[in-house]
């Protein structure tokens, strides 16, 4: 029975056109949205290239410069920037700091179109005044990326949809249904049989173009055969569940047209309902803080540090007996003072700003144990992780750049207090900025939607089993 | 017999299951949405108010000070939330809302929403902006992918035919029976908006003329919906071909088409990378007057222009403080680079509005969702105006304090400090959004493409179906 069936389903695909358009659709879409994506990660690697070439270049004019200064000839630069000082080199020749694209970053844009991807922290910058976002026009952020990640989980559902509405229905609008209740199969495997075969073929097309789009676009993508294999094994979990959906509205709803609202509706909820209503309840159960407020209090605390700013510097030489101890000039200026006050808004601030991570925190777990929800929450999300572009890739770069602008300065402090120049000899202990990407495994993602789906489909077969026979009879 | 259609379509609409269930639940879900959006709206604005007044005191009770410390220490504009931004949150969410006023620097909005939320805020708010745009045209596609294909499937056209019934007003009562309820859901809907914003303590303009306007451009987008349903309806056989066509046009003009539109503007006329434009500022900060550099060239020509200008050789002779003289000319001049610079960006938006408006041809979400963001004041034009004014208000500000410095101290001088009771004198930023007229006019384009696709739509349902 199942090779008839096999037969029967391969031609009359292929002579609806089904398969034809299908493949079309899908390489034209997939081509198109894997384009959009390496252009963005094409732009976002050359950003990074032409900002640390700058930095190289202006590395040799402050090697120079201080080659000048050294040899004692008079230079031709604002007095404040000339880099024997080491809040100059601070200042105005900070390091890059880039969060370099993972390699299938081209999957999915997810929040890289909100953030930047890469900074310079000067000895001045903190957590606080960091800009991490970047200058997107807020239209663009507003509407999306149409990249494979949207595809996959917006568009795919709906060409199943369009592919599966009427397996059923469409037997027995057509009458054939009588001709198929005298065959020696029940009605729940033959719609299932008639599925699997639609889902046989679709996922045939579906990896199939998509290693076509892939080779076109001369993407390494065997080199990155694990992500890959992840990448085809959540598209495979995902398109299996809306067909397991597929079949429960089969079994269950009547005429094609019904079929059709019920599984629109169903797409309406688990795409576009559930994830902004998660996302939502998530933000009026552990709201953020006001970032204005915060803006108030760290006014007001500058406002009292800078006329306390005297007092401030004595407290801190008190607890650095060191600066002391190794500088006999014992002179004083304006960054000695701003150092030491910055040092104390930084310190009194970190509540403040923490309490936005801890907030952005709750929000995350809240939504991670809800997100059990919506295959379309899990797949994006693992998406965007392969793709390196998801929320906590951001805030893990975010972490480490700020760490990295702690140990910028903290390299640098000693040079300040002990009153020491800036030679041409430190140049090479300057430290550098290294991203550090977390590892991902998105399996656990996918054996949870295959399991939802096995679930579906037993659902389906215990349910309708005294069904079946009414759906044969009561048909028109 | 307009009439007659109209009633035994609309009966037979409400005596169905689905049309009964997906009225409510779109009903429901509406509820929820302005609900929610009321009282974020209400939060943030009571948020902006405590913040605006808590800065004004900062800045005013400053004490003795230095005017340019004080211009260093800066001061920050507020953006406020506009009454309809409780039917359109338009761009609201992407854009900062507070502006760092400072010297020498034009700082851009900080501190969007969505930058403080989760991955999960990209896939959409449940706001009633959500409801109208793509919730709605898919229930004009439930209610109507049918209406035609029915008559042939359930035989019932055989007998519609021995009626006499003509082609267009067989269509017009089809037509009015799929309008009624959307133009009566969407009314509903507009009006308790209008009701609770009333009501709310606002700290916008509210007027119902532009809720009144936006009323119409939604009416227009469904109009464009119910004909296109209709139009393919009446051209298909059967009901499912007829909601799987129907569909595609919802997926093309609602989900692909703004996504599609985004990525070929970005890719036609990218903005810089934040860094770059900060770089691109500061080369050419550094080729003109720096107020804080007594010894570069441009000060020693500035310096050369003045006393000639006066006729003095000295600049201890001139009336006013040359220092804070050169201090506000350099503002200025870097005034004039952050002018240049913004305009760069102003102008690559324009032309990425440009692709938008293109792509407006296979979809006419777009023209919608511009012309109700901007009526709502809530678009990226309205986040310009804003930005613009508060950058006006920051070089005024700037030449306040410089004018101080300059009128009461001498050449040389150091260690001035402006009084306690000066910093109230700076008078308070404050910002209205674009009237109405502005706004319509800004946006006439995108009002021609509403209209075309309207004209066009029904010229088709009209002229291409003979379906009797």
């Amino acid at each position: 029975m199942f090779s008839y069936n096999f037969k029967y389903e391969l031609k009359l695909l292929l002579r609806s056109r089904w398969i034809q358009l299908l493949s079309l659709v899908l390489l034209l879409i997939f081509g198109f949205a894997t384009y959009n994506g390496l252009q963005k990660v094409e732009k976002r690697k050359s950003d990074i290239l032409a900002a640390k070439n700058e930095v190289k270049e202006n590395d040799e004019m402050m090697l120079k410069l201080l080659d000048s200064v050294e040899r004692g000839l008079s230079v031709n630069a604002s007095p404040w920037t000339i880099p024997t000082s080491p809040m100059a080199v601070g200042t105005y020749h900070p390091r890059v700091a880039a969060m370099e694209p993972r390699p299938m970053a081209f999957l999915s844009t997810g929040q890289a179109d909100l953030f930047t991807h890469f900074v310079k922290p000067t000895v001045r910058s903190d957590a606080f005044d960091l800009n991490f976002t970047e200058m997107t026009s807020p239209v663009q952020l507003l509407f999306g990326s149409f990249d494979l990640a949207f595809v996959v989980i917006y568009l795919l559902p709906l060409l199943i949809i369009a592919f599966s509405y009427n397996v059923l229905s469409a037997e027995k609008e057509s009458g054939s249904l009588r001709l198929l209740a005298a065959q020696p199969i029940r009605i729940q495997s033959w719609v299932l049989q008639k599925l699997g075969l639609r889902f046989f073929w679709l996922v045939l097309l579906v990896v199939v173009s998509l290693i076509l789009v892939f080779v076109v676009l001369r993407l390494d993508f065997l080199s990155e055969f694990s992500t890959f294999l992840g990448l085809v094994g959540l598209i495979l979990a995902y398109t299996l569940f809306w067909f397991a959906i597929a079949f429960l509205v089969n079994l269950w709803v009547g005429s094609s047209a019904k079929n059709a609202v019920a599984l629109l509706g169903l797409w309406v909820t688990f795409v576009l309902l559930i994830p902004s209503v998660l996302n939502q309840l998530g933000n009026t159960i552990y709201p953020m803080p006001s970032r204005n407020l915060m803006i108030n209090e760290m006014r007001s605390l500058k406002a009292e540090v800078t006329e306390r700013q005297d007092e401030i510097l004595d407290n801190f030489l008190r607890d650095h007996p060191e600066y002391a101890l190794n500088d006999s000039t014992q002179a004083r200026g304006f960054y000695h003072r701003y150092m030491a006050s910055q040092k104390l808004i930084r310190e009194e601030l970190a509540p403040l700003v923490n309490s936005f991570e801890e907030q952005l925190q709750k929000q995350q777990n809240w939504i991670a144990r809800y997100k059990w929800l919506s295959p379309a929450v899990l797949s994006q999300e693992s998406l965007n992780k392969m793709a390196g572009t998801a929320k906590s890739d951001y805030e893990d770069y975010r972490k480490q750049v700020v760490a990295f602008a702690e140990k910028w300065r903290e390299h640098l402090i000693p040079f300040l207090y002990n009153n020491q120049d800036f030679t041409q000899a430190d140049y090479g202990d300057l430290p550098s900025f290294d991203y550090q990407t977390k590892s991902n495994n998105p399996w656990m993602v996918i054996i949870a939607i295959l399991l939802m789906s096995i679930g579906l489909f037993a659902t389906g077969f215990v349910l309708s089993k005294n069904r079946g026979r009414n759906i044969i009879l009561n048909q028109g | 017999m307009i009439s007659k259609t109209f009633i035994k379509e609309t009966k037979e609409l409400f005596r169905e299951g689905r049309v009964r269930i997906s009225l409510f639940i779109v009903l429901l879900l509406l509820g929820v949405a302005v609900w929610i959006s009321a009282k974020q709206y209400q939060n943030i604005n009571e948020q902006y108010a405590m913040a605006k007044t808590a800065e004004r005191e900062v800045w005013d009770n400053q004490g003795e000070k230095n005017p340019h410390s004080a211009a260093h220490y800066g001061t920050y504009a507020f953006k406020p939330k506009y009454p309809l931004s409780l039917v359109d949150q338009g761009v609201d969410k992407y854009a900062g809302t507070s502006i760092f006023l400072e010297a020498h620097k034009r700082n851009e909005a900080q501190f969007s929403a969505a930058a403080d939320q989760t991955g999960l805020a990209r896939f959409g708010d449940l706001t009633p902006d959500f409801i109208l745009l793509f919730i709605i045209p898919l229930l004009i596609i439930l209610l109507g992918y049918n209406s035609f294909t029915k008559e042939s499937e359930m035989g019932t056209l055989t007998l519609l035919k021995s009626q006499g019934i003509s082609s267009f007003s067989w269509m017009m009562g089809k037509w009015s029976a799929l309008f009624f309820p959307i133009f009566v859901k969407t009314a509903v809907l507009f009006l308790i908006a209008g009701i609770v914003l009333n009501n709310l303590n606002d700290f916008g303009v509210f007027n119902w003329t532009s809720l009144g306007v936006m009323f119409l451009v939604y009416i227009g987008y469904y109009i464009i919906f119910i004909n296109i349903v209709l139009l393919i309806s009446s051209l298909v056989k059967k009901s499912g071909i007829s909601l799987v066509l129907s569909l595609c046009v919802w997926i093309l003009a609602c989900l692909a088409a703004p996504k599609a539109a985004s990525n070929i503007a970005e890719s036609k006329h990218p903005y810089p990378t934040r860094q770059e434009f900060a770089a691109n500022v500061l080369k050419d900060k550094k080729e003109g007057l720096d107020g804080h550099d007594p010894w570069s060239k441009e000060s020693k020509l500035l310096e050369k222009k003045v006393l000639q200008e006066y006729g003095v050789d000295s600049l201890h002779q001139l009336p006013f403080n040359f220092s804070a003289y050169r201090m506000q000319k350099g503002e200025e001049h870097e005034a004039e680079v952050y002018f240049k610079h913004y305009n760069y960006l102003k102008e690559q938006y324009a032309n990425q509005s440009k692709v938008y408006r293109n792509l407006a041809a296979i979809s006419p979400y777009l023209p919608t969702r511009f012309l109700s963001m901007a009526i709502a004041s809530t678009d990226y034009d309205t986040h310009w105006d804003f930005a613009d004014a508060a950058e006006t208000y920051r070089i005024a500000t700037q030449k306040f304090l410089n004018d101080n410095t300059a009128q009461n101290t001498r050449y040389g001088e150091r260690g001035y400090k402006a009084s306690a009771n000066f910093w109230q004198q700076l008078p308070a930023f404050a910002y209205e959004p674009p009237e109405l007229d502005t706004v319509l006019h800004r946006n006439s384009s995108n009002m021609m493409v509403l209209g075309i696709w309207l004209f066009a739509s029904f010229g088709l349902m009209f002229f291409t179906t003979k379906i009797i």
